[in-house]
């Protein structure tokens, strides 16, 4: 019996900076009060009643009877004590790839190592954010590549999006593991849950961190194309390049200077310093590399040996990148450390 | 309208019936087949595993909730007994005669009965509590033999025997396993108290002191319900086996 399973055992819960109060209310004096909660839903994640949701902000509207004070959320939250990362990090290889299988954002080498990963059966699922007709994110469980075709993906958005809550889900279906694409606050929660829970250890296979100078709420966001005169039964696609914002629809785009959107700057990405996603297992961004390629930094074994069968199965073309390139943007996020108030 | 012609029969086809007919009236004067149970003085005999009024018997019930999970016509609700364990109900008014329930109990605590013919007067009584379902309901027997039917190549024929066909069968119950629920994965248990909660058995317990919280699952208390590996956050609690 004692071989299969404890009957006894203890769990330590972290310290309350205010003892009187729930955990959740900490977190919420903590971090979402003061600006510094990054939307990562990172907490969301592990909440064990699934309280904690997104709406303009993060909240849990009902936490004074429904939170069981277990502290989870105050565990993994990766700005709760925050330890702001930069730079460029670690990585094996440098380069630039273009997937001949997908289409993406750039060179959609996003979802390749994704799908390589699902192919060489390292992950049976992978987390896709996809949108509706508005633009509204909503999140995919991938778990076969022909859904790809039929599911309304279509690069990046520039809103946030729900995917951690549903690597909770993820998993505890998952039987090989689980792959997951997200900004650097997402790449910094995950490894926060691997930290904590040998639940999460054990089952997330694959963390691909995008480069991000910042992303936007939803309403916000639609509110500014929409006055800029972005028609969104029209949009096709959105992209930040070269200190820009394009909105392709099907009859034009609308370009405007990205410094413009600085009043609706979220709050969480105003202390975020974070550009490469220096904590993921690969890093994959648009600067770096030619129009129509993505930059991916491969950082650790396991992207390694993505990037491996993908040049033996000739699943992508490969060419140069320079990391050079993104020294402006890592500085640009550097600067940003100003911002965050210590206490 | 359409309307339909009736069959034209020549004068050879109508004396064919009309012999036929009264043949088998002759026949029915002297040796008469009856297929019709006189019904209450006799009985059709049901199988053993008919699926009729369903017995529960309190001892062997784990409070799983498992019949209730599986009732396709959502018939069970459970009740909390004065002992904090929560116990099925039955709607007969929902019930469907399925016996899910019978078959999933893992304890054997639901059996069934060959017992079709219970009347009740309205709606309301035909919710059955807890305490209702321990004994079989009364029911005036006045039948002193049972049928069977035969059926021999196309003609279907009756057998009749006197004495009373048992409508409690005497199947043992399953025996089940006694399971035990243990955690796999400690260190990734949150110390939300959840599976505490869910525990009717208070078998589950979750004590904070400073720093830690110190779970425990008393396997002697423990019926192996699943309740608390069921709604687990982190599904890291197992029913092993005692
Ligand atoms: C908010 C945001 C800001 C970015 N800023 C920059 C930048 O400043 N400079 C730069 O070089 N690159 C930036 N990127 C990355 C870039 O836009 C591409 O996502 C990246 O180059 C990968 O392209 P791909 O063709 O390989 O990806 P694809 O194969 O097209 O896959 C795109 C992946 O992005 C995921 N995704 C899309 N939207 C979101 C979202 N809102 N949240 C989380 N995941 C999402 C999808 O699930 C998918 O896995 C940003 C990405 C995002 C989401
Ligand atoms: S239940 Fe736990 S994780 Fe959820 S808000 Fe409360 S303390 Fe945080
Ligand atoms: S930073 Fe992430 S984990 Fe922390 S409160 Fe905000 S959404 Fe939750
Ligand atoms: S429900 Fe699961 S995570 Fe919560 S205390 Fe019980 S065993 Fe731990």
């Amino acid at each position: 019996m004692a071989a299969i399973g404890v009957s006894e055992w203890e769990v330590k819960i972290p310290e309350k900076p205010q003892k009187d109060k729930l955990y959740f209310e900490n977190l919420k004096a903590k971090v979402i009060d003061t600006n510094l909660c990054s939307r990562c839903l990172t907490c969301a994640c592990v909440c064990p009643v699934d309280g904690i949701i997104a709406t303009d902000g993060v909240e849990f509207p009902n936490y004074e009877e429904e939170c069981t004070d277990c502290g989870a959320c105050v565990r993994v939250c990766p700005r709760f004590v925050y330890e702001p990362k930069s730079g460029m990090g670690d990585y094996i290889e440098f380069i630039a790839g273009r997937s001949k299988r997908f289409k993406g954002q750039d060179g959609a080498m996003a979802t390749e190592l994704i799908v390589s990963a699902m192919e060489m059966g390292m992950i049976d699922r992978g987390l896709f954010v996809g949108r509706d007709e508005q633009w509204v994110t909503e999140i995919f469980h991938v778990r076969d590549p022909e859904q790809l075709e039929v599911l309304p993906l279509g690069g990046t958005k520039y809103t946030f999006a729900s995917v951690l809550p549903e690597l909770k889900k993820a998993a505890r279906f998952t039987k090989k593991g689980v792959g997951i694409v997200g900004t650097p606050c997402m790449v910094s929660g995950v490894r926060k849950l691997q930290q904590e829970f040998p639940f999460f250890r054990e089952r997330i296979k694959l963390v691909v961190g995008l480069f991000c100078t910042e992303n936007f709420h939803h309403d916000e966001l639609t509110k500014y194309l929409k006055e800029k005169g972005v028609d969104f039964s029209k949009l096709i696609k959105t992209d930040i390049t070269m200190g820009k914002f394009i909105a392709t629809m099907t009859d034009g785009e609308v370009k405007f200077k990205v410094k413009a959107l600085e009043e609706i700057l979220p709050s969480g990405c105003n202390v975020c310093t974070d550009f490469t996603a220096v904590e993921s297992d690969a890093s994959v961004g648009s600067v770096g590399s030619a129009a129509g390629f993505s930059t991916v930094a491969v950082r650790e074994e396991n992207a390694k040996k993505i990037i491996d069968f993908i040049k033996k199965k000739g699943y992508a073309d490969f060419g140069e990148a320079d990391p050079a390139q993104l020294d402006f943007l890592i500085g640009h996020k550097k600067k940003r450390e100003e911002n965050i108030k210590r206490d | 309208m359409k309307k339909v012609a009736t069959p034209e029969y020549d004068i050879k086809d109508k004396l064919k019936y009309h012999v036929s007919a009264l043949s088998t009236a002759a026949k029915e004067v002297v040796l008469p087949l009856n297929i019709t149970t006189h019904y209450p003085r006799e009985r059709k005999k049901m199988p053993d595993c008919f699926r009729g009024y369903i017995l529960f018997d309190p001892e062997r019930c784990i409070s799983c909730f498992e019949c209730s999970f599986v009732c396709p016509a959502n018939a069970i609700w459970m009740k909390e007994a004065p002992s904090g364990r929560y116990y099925p109900t039955l709607d007969y008014g929902k019930c469907i005669f399925c016996h899910f329930c019978v078959d999933t109990c893992p304890g054997g605590a639901l059996k069934q009965t060959k017992i079709h013919d219970v009347a009740y007067k309205d709606m309301d009584e035909m919710f059955t509590l807890t305490e209702e379902m321990i004994e079989p309901p009364e029911i005036i027997r006045e039948d002193e033999g049972y049928v069977e039917y035969e059926i021999d190549k196309e003609d279907l024929s009756l057998k009749r025997t006197k004495g009373i066909d048992k409508l409690i069968v005497d199947v043992a119950p399953s025996q089940g396993v006694p399971m035990v629920s243990l955690c796999v994965e400690p260190e990734s248990c949150l110390g939300c108290g959840i599976c505490e909660g869910m525990c009717e058995s208070g078998a589950v317990s979750s004590l904070k002191e400073d720093g830690m919280v110190r779970m425990k699952i008393d396997v002697d208390k423990c019926t192996g319900c699943g309740l608390c590996v069921k709604e687990c956050s982190m599904q890291i609690l197992r029913l092993v086996r005692k």
